[in-house]
């Protein structure tokens, strides 16, 4: 029971984790970023990097946060802002930007699988169990971040004028809030989140050019049924995480795949709001 | 007069085809995964038939004739290989298939070899029980490959219980399978089985289930690289320590996940630290040809290099590259190799020398025991031989 309890809360949070740069993006910009799965490659390759390189794994995180801001701002500016008047090929845009960004891991990286040390090894014990201790630190900083994500658009200046844009961006910019500077931040700290979240999970897994992929999907999901509220993000991705766990211990773990998705498409068909309170 | 005239118009004629002939080059094809799944091991695949092929030409060819290959990029699936042998067998005419391929790859390529009429040689290891008459396997099949792991767990490390993980298609669940039924034919219990997607990469909900059922070894069946690897790091961040067999990954494979990988169990027909002279011979030509671009050799390339041998002994015996013949003699021809010496005279199987291997510490793999001259079993019973 203390492992199945365990198993939910840390998937859970490492969908959090995962989600929350696409939901800034989404929130803020209206623009489902679709680069977002090729972020989170991108930042299991510097997790590998900088494993090569001896630097310690902790570090790597913030490494790939740093270079995922500093790639968000270059790509909003060149790619992403000449098509705020046309959100579609936006969106198309992103989904473009995924497949180059791919594309050159290969080239460099080739379609080989690589890993990254892991912080922490072994198993330390709680609720009676023996349990993956990186797994339960991802956890605890998946919290750390959902709070600080609430506390950043709740508490301070970006944070109003983030929320005065996602309310209404043409009355914001009435008021003389610079929208143009509040989406050009969001994308970056998206991007940044995305890449940071890669190289926290790539320690438990591997990373390959297409790595990515199937947790957009998820992350994809989860930011529709739960709007623009990182409180209900985190309470989305612990439910259909839980219940991710649930049907691939009880049931079959082929399901279990599916859970998140099919899950999701009952949530939007039942309540269109999902688990925002919007 | 008239007789013996025609005789000798007839006799150099013949001579003058002959010589023709001799100029021409025998074509390999080699439809191979030079991306996708078996990008990984594909490189090494393709050195390990051009130094054959180099080798054999420098002693002259077959028949006087030269060996060429052509590759072609199967994509590591069904769709690819009907691509790549189409236009191998029908527009590029080889003389011969010898393939490195997934179990899709192969299934999809088996009817265009079929009605093309060409010799093929099958070089992976697989699930088993894939019949052509035009077909040959060199590479273990689960009757040869499952025995050395589960013996060893039963006799040595007195397991019981067994648990299996795989992914979820044709080699996965066609190996566990079969690791089923043999550990149950010989007294053991199979506490659990589970698999997750190809693309599966979470393995923690199986892993809980394992745990939760507590048996004394478990043995794996993924797919190559990354669902293998994430494997093995999750149940090491779960603190799982019981014996653990993987009949999956591959040398090179085990080296890169560094300390994760120590103690697993493999078995194999070839690994890098043979001790005999064919494999120190093999190892300083694949070393001299590729220098420091060298693939590590493995268990998937290294019967490809062994395949050419044996087709062109075949070649070679029947005097010709006509199909029927080859395929006649291709069940006769022994071959010695890096493996050691190889008929493939068992319903188009060959028997083969498995070891079990254990990694150590440095990503080497120790070799604890040696299964000689281990039957594939019954494979293919309506084809004789």
């Amino acid at each position: 029971m203390g492992v199945l309890t365990l198993d939910i809360l840390t998937t859970g949070s490492i969908l959090f984790a995962v989600a929350a740069g696409l939901m800034i993006i989404l929130g803020v910009m209206k623009l489902i970023n679709f680069a977002h799965g090729a972020f989170l490659t991108t930042g299991g390759y510097v997790a590998y990097l900088t494993g090569l390189a001896g630097i310690s794994p902790w570090l790597s995180i913030v490494l790939a946060g740093l270079l995922g801001v500093a790639a968000g701002l270059v790509i909003e500016r060149f790619i992403v802002r000449p098509l705020y008047h046309r959100p579609l090929d936006a969106i198309l845009a992103t989904w473009g930007l995924g497949i180059v960004i791919g594309q050159l891991i290969t080239i460099a990286f080739g379609r080989g699988v690589q890993f990254a040390p892991s912080p922490l090894s072994g198993t330390t014990g709680v609720l009676g169990v023996d349990y993956s201790a990186y797994r339960l630190s991802v956890a605890i900083i998946a919290v750390l971040l959902a709070c600080a994500l609430s506390a950043l658009l709740s508490y301070t200046r970006f944070g109003l004028n983030a929320r005065a844009v996602i309310m209404n961006e043409t009355l914001a910019r009435g008021l003389g809030i610079d929208s143009g500077k509040v989406r050009a931040t969001t994308f970056g700290m998206g991007a940044g989140l995305a890449c940071a979240a890669g190289a926290l999970i790539t320690p438990m897994l591997s990373v390959d050019p297409n790595m990515g992929l199937p947790w957009l999907v998820n992350s994809f999901m989860l930011v529709m049924i739960s709007g623009v509220s990182f409180p209900s993000l985190l309470v989305a991705s612990l439910v259909l995480g839980g219940a991710q766990v649930l049907v691939s211990t009880y049931v079959s773990p082929i399901l279990g795949g599916m859970t998140i998705v099919v899950l999701a498409a009952l949530v939007l068909r039942v309540n269109p709001k999902g688990f925002s309170r919007a | 007069m008239f007789n013996t005239r025609n005789f000798l118009l007839a006799t150099s004629l013949s001579v003058a085809v002959g010589a023709a002939h001799a100029a021409d080059p025998i074509k390999i094809g080699v439809p191979v995964g030079l991306s996708g799944a078996n990008s990984v091991v594909a490189p090494s695949v393709v050195q390990s038939a051009e130094l054959a092929v180099e080798q054999i030409n420098a002693k002259g060819g077959v028949l006087g004739r030269k060996l060429t290959l052509e590759i072609a990029d199967d994509a590591s699936g069904a769709q690819g290989a009907q691509r790549a042998y189409d236009s191998l067998i029908f527009q590029k005419k080889v003389d011969a298939i010898i393939s490195m391929e997934t179990s899709a790859a192969r299934n999809a390529g088996l009817p265009i070899v079929n009605r093309g009429k060409v010799p093929m040689i099958y070089t992976s290891l697989y699930e088993g029980r894939s019949c052509s008459p035009w077909m040959y396997a060199n590479s273990w099949v689960p009757d040869q490959q499952v025995a050395p792991v589960v013996d060893h767990f039963m006799s040595k490390e007195n397991a019981k219980t067994f648990f299996l993980i795989g992914s979820d298609y044709a080699f996965g669940r066609g190996m566990l399978e079969f690791t089923r039924k043999y550990i149950e034919s010989k007294g053991g219990t199979v506490a659990g089985e589970e698999y997750l997607p190809m693309d599966g990469s979470d393995w923690t909900a199986i892993i809980s289930k394992m745990r939760s059922v507590s048996p004394d070894a478990l043995i794996t069946s993924t797919a190559g690289g990354a669902p293998n690897v994430t494997l093995t790091k999750q149940l090491r961040a779960a603190g799982i320590k019981i014996p653990y067999g993987n009949l999956s990954v591959d040398e090179g494979t085990a080296k890169s996940m560094g300390a994760d990988a120590e103690g697993i169990y493999i078995a194999a027909s070839y690994l890098t630290s043979l001790d005999n002279p064919e494999n120190k011979k093999f190892l300083a030509a694949a070393k001299a040809k590729f220098g420091n671009k060298l693939e590590t050799p493995n268990d998937l390339s290294v019967p490809e290099y062994e395949a050419i041998y044996a087709y062109a002994a075949a070649v070679e015996k029947a005097g010709s590259t006509d199909s029927k013949k080859v395929v006649d003699a291709l069940a006769t021809v022994a071959v010695e190799g890096p493996r050691g010496t190889i008929v493939m005279n068992k319903q188009h199987h060959a028997s083969l020398t498995m070891y079990l291997g254990r990694v150590k510490a440095d990503g080497s793999v120790e070799i604890i025991s040696t299964f000689p001259d281990v039957d594939p079993g019954e494979q293919c019973p309506r084809l004789a031989n």
